[in-house]
């Protein structure tokens, strides 16, 4: 398959006793947005730092554009990467900070300069050329970073959380800017997050990661609708857990029985996660009725937490259970104080059998 | 793998370069003990050097004179370029720069310029006999500037916010100073002090110049030059080193057991 | 509010600067004066003249000596420069937490002062000293080379002043983020490529402060050539601090330390222009 380009097969990584990646193969394709999401200490910075070949992997191989890099210092890689907090450096001006990649190639002053003209452009920071890094807002920095990584168009870019420490409204604006720049350049971008919005909005592919291994790789919209795993489940999206019993195929929680998609190999007795995204939730007033193949729970609106186009209602059910649905937030039919019904239809969860947490 | 003989090279380095500096003291200790000081080879252990050193009251005379000097000098220059270094890091004055550059100034000026243009001053300017205070002065000058690019670069990433943060939560500039800018640079300020203390302790050329007839550990050994080094320089010499390796170790076993952590923020 | 930070700023810097002022720049003013003075018996008077500057710059011997020194310090401060980067580097970066220590291990020989640590280097040293002894019972000749000679004041110069350039240097390793090697690696540079493109120019500041303060004490040095110089080591220092002694020409003496004041200012200076602010990695001051 030449559409590899990116190809890590088996790779483990140990500082000490802890197992920092275990047993990782992934292939990346050639133009495509692949996000490591996990929380922190999940492994994702690592196995991307053996990609840059910033760490050597204690065991398994790494190829790039089907060459073995394993044994490749990260100088001979040829990848381009942005790093957390941006890493500019201080003593050199804009221009030299993007140019220096080049530099190191031996690059001609002529072609230097017509690729710096190129990429300033591209991200749009001309005229800051002569600054120097701390002249320039986050934003900027971010930027030039990008471009640093960019310039020397590399067989692949790498992303170590590169937006981690911009603010939420110029995060937003960078999302959809990075994201177009990988659709331009056509090459691959590897991106390390532990936001789940910000690899849900750029990535074709996302891998979940959890203690060194990947819980799910899949297409984005997979891992948000078809979690694989419980962790999946729980990371990806806005869901409320509901932990309870299988009881004659329905599930037991709480005194409440709902119907819930079969699980494989599960028998009666059995605890069970079922796992139902916010926004799958309906709110209707109290008492009305609803179709025999809904789920339904009451409770009372405890509170109304608005986010733009749609609100969190948060509901508090008989026995002080919380549970929160996201409705659109121009339903003026309820208020807090008011007693409610929820409403949803079992195939819009996923159920798994309970981890032990 | 690739990277493994570079810090093998370098620590080979420093450990060589520990040999040469510690070379001349070990063979001091060694000598100490020899019944020749000169020539101690073959060896003849004794401690007679040991036994005189304990009934010589000129060597203890000298020991004394040279801490006393050694600590307040060093105490000025603690607090001196704690003060500075707090002054030109936390206040963005228009004159920081200026007040950085005079303070650091001493560092560049040769210990022996300082010695004879003070032996000038006191003498012909203030018409001041050699004493204690002039030399304490002196050395503390030297000491300030040294203890001031120590706690420079020590300083220079402390987040003088949490000095504000603390003024928020209702503590004055002493408690302020107390509980949150004290317990942060202290290590900066000990090496500052330790610095002064070592250069005042040992220096020659500053406090001979000074001194007139007080005598102090350096100015001993220069005079005793003369007549040959004496087998009691030998022996205070070595117990000098044994009370700083005997530091050392503790603060080793402290760091070891993990009740104390050198140094602010992994410095 | 603004006044209040005015009036901390000045109580906390000026003791410092009044300081440096009183017992540093004033003693300096008079040596500048005495410079221009004459002494006669021991006793100084206030004929202003130029003839102390006149004996020194006409007087071979002097020259001679300042030059010697000039190139000594040079010598000695270019090894100190080459040894204590790679000893630093390796403190700053592999030392962990043991760092400080091991840094402060290298100032312990300092508890010993500079006379007894000569005098031994000059036992192990010398010509019956503890190295000919074990060259010779190996059957070979003595060294000779390493004893009262121009080379032994270079090695005695650079034992006791390598350890401030190793400080200097790992000073400002300390303030180094190591990470931007990683960044010029992935970005294609070759180690010694990384290290002369990012390290190297980013603790420049602290090479020059290792400079100067290995430079300024090897130019006045007057010490080490007793020891380990031999009959024609004698270097600047030595004579200007017989003028304070036995000969007690102070006035000549003081021409001589404005001289010395001169070459070490000139050299200062001359490093200093060749720091740029702006490419100094100062990342806006204070933070």
């Amino acid at each position: 398959m030449s559409d590899v380009a990116i190809g890590i097969h088996d790779v483990t990584k140990r500082f000490g006793r802890t197992v920092a990646v275990k047993n990782a193969t992934l292939e990346i394709s050639q133009g495509e947005f692949f996000s490591l999401l996990g929380p922190s200490g999940s492994g994702k910075t690592t196995l991307l730092r053996i990609i840059a070949g910033l760490e050597a992997p204690d065991g398994g191989r790494v190829t790039i554009a089907g060459k073995d890099v394993t044994d490749l210092p990260p100088y001979a890689r040829g990848v381009g990467m942005v790093f957390q907090d941006f890493l500019l450096f201080p003593h050199m001006t804009v221009a030299e900070n993007i140019q220096f990649p080049l530099r190191m190639q031996h690059a001609n002053r002529a072609t230097r300069d017509e690729r710096l003209a190129w990429i300033v452009k591209l991200l749009r920071i001309d005229g800051l050329e002569g600054r120097f890094p701390h002249q320039l807002s986050g934003g900027q920095q971010q930027r030039v970073a990008l471009a640093r990584g960019l310039i020397s168009r590399p067989a692949l870019l790498l992303l170590d959380e590169p937006l981690a420490n911009l603010d939420r409204e110029l995060r937003k604006e960078m999302e959809v800017e990075v994201r177009r720049y990988q659709r331009e350049l056509g090459i691959p971008f590897v991106y390390v997050t532990h936001n789940q919005e910000e690899a849900l909005t750029m990535s074709d592919r996302i891998a979940v990661m959890r203690a060194g291994g990947f819980e799910q790789v899949a297409p984005k919209l997979d891992v948000y609708i078809a979690p694989a795993t419980a962790f999946v489940a729980s990371f990806v999206g806005h869901a409320n857990r509901l932990r309870g019993n299988l009881r004659d195929g329905m599930l037991d929680w709480k005194g409440h029985r709902l119907a819930l998609p079969k699980i494989e190999g599960a028998t009666d007795g059995d605890a069970i996660d079922y796992f139902i995204k916010c926004e799958h939730l309906t709110i209707a007033p109290a008492g009305t009725s609803v179709g025999a193949n809904l789920n339904r729970v009451d409770g009372t609106i405890r509170d109304i937490i608005f986010k733009g186009q749609v609100a969190d209602h948060l509901v508090v059910l008989g026995d002080g259970t919380e549970i929160v649905v996201s409705e659109a937030a121009s339903l003026p039919r309820v208020k807090a104080g008011d007693a409610v019904s929820i409403t949803w239809a079992p195939d819009a969860g996923r159920s798994f059998r309970a981890l032990d947490t | 793998m690739r990277n493994r003989l570079t810090p093998i090279t370098l620590g080979t380095m420093l450990v060589a370069l520990y040999l040469f500096l510690f070379a001349p003291v070990i063979y001091l200790v060694y000598a100490s003990f020899a019944r020749d000081t000169v020539w101690p080879f073959p060896w003849h252990f004794t401690v007679a050097g040991y036994v005189d050193l304990a009934g010589a009251r000129a060597y203890q005379q000298a020991l004394w004179n040279s801490v006393v000097l050694a600590s307040a000098a060093a105490f000025l220059a603690m607090a001196l370029s704690a003060m500075g270094s707090i002054a030109v890091l936390k206040y963005r004055h228009r004159w920081r720069g200026a007040f950085a550059i005079i303070i650091v100034s001493p560092m560049f000026v040769a210990e022996l310029l300082i010695g004879i243009s003070t032996l000038i001053f006191n003498r012909k300017v203030l018409g001041l006999p050699g004493n204690m205070g002039s030399a304490i002065v002196a050395n503390a000058v030297h000491g300030m500037a040294f203890g001031f690019l120590i706690m420079l670069a020590q300083l220079v990433r402390y987040d003088w916010r949490l000095d504000d943060a603390a003024q928020v939560f209702g503590a004055g500039p002493y408690r302020t100073f107390w509980y949150v800018t004290l317990p942060n640079i202290w290590p900066a300020m000990l090496g500052a002090f330790v610095l002064s203390f070592l250069l005042a302790f040992n220096n020659l050329e500053i406090s001979f110049y000074n001194l007139g007839a007080i005598p102090t550990l350096p100015s001993l050994a220069w005079g005793s030059l003369r007549y040959g080094l004496k087998p009691e320089l030998f022996a205070l010499a070595a117990l000098v080193n044994g009370v700083v390796f005997a530091a050392f170790a503790v603060i080793y076993a402290l760091m070891r057991t993990g009740l104390v952590r050198f140094g602010y923020r992994g410095i | 509010m603004l006044r209040r930070a005015e009036t901390r700023f000045l109580l906390l810097g000026l003791p410092g600067v009044a300081f440096t002022v009183l017992f540093l720049l004033m003693p300096i003013v008079s040596v500048l004066i005495f410079s221009f003075w004459r002494t006669e018996s021991y006793e100084i008077y206030a004929d202003w003249n130029l003839d102390n500057y006149r004996a020194v710059l006409t007087n071979p011997t002097y020259l001679t000596f300042l030059g010697r020194s000039a190139y000594t310090a040079l010598i000695v401060t270019l090894l100190c420069l080459l040894y204590a980067w790679p000893v630093a580097y390796f403190v700053a970066k592999y030392g962990g937490r043991y760092r400080l220590l091991l840094v402060l291990g290298l100032a312990a020989p300092f508890f010993t002062g500079a006379v007894l640590r000569l005098a031994a280097l000059q036992a192990i040293m010398g010509p019956i000293g503890f190295i000919n002894m074990v060259v010779t019972w190996f059957g070979l000749e003595p060294i000779g080379f390493i004893m009262y000679t121009k080379f032994a004041t270079g090695i005695g110069l650079a034992y006791l002043y390598l350890p401030f350039m190793v400080t200097a240097i790992y000073l400002s390793l300390l303030n180094f983020n190591f990470q931007l090697l990683n960044v010029a690696k992935v970005n294609g540079a070759r180690p010694w490529r990384a290290f002369w493109a990012v390290t190297w120019p980013l603790n420049w500041i602290g090479t020059v402060i290792g400079v100067v303060l290995v430079f300024i004490p090897c130019m006045a040095e007057s010490l080490t050539p007793r020891f380990l110089g031999g009959p024609d080591g004698a270097l600047f220092g030595t004579v200007l601090g017989q003028q304070f002694g036995e000969t007690g020409t102070w006035a000549q003496g003081s021409a001589m330390g404005v001289l010395l004041f001169v070459v070490c200012f000139a050299v200062i200076v001359g490093m200093a222009l060749t720091i740029n602010p702006r490419r100094a990695g100062f990342t806006g001051a204070g933070r």
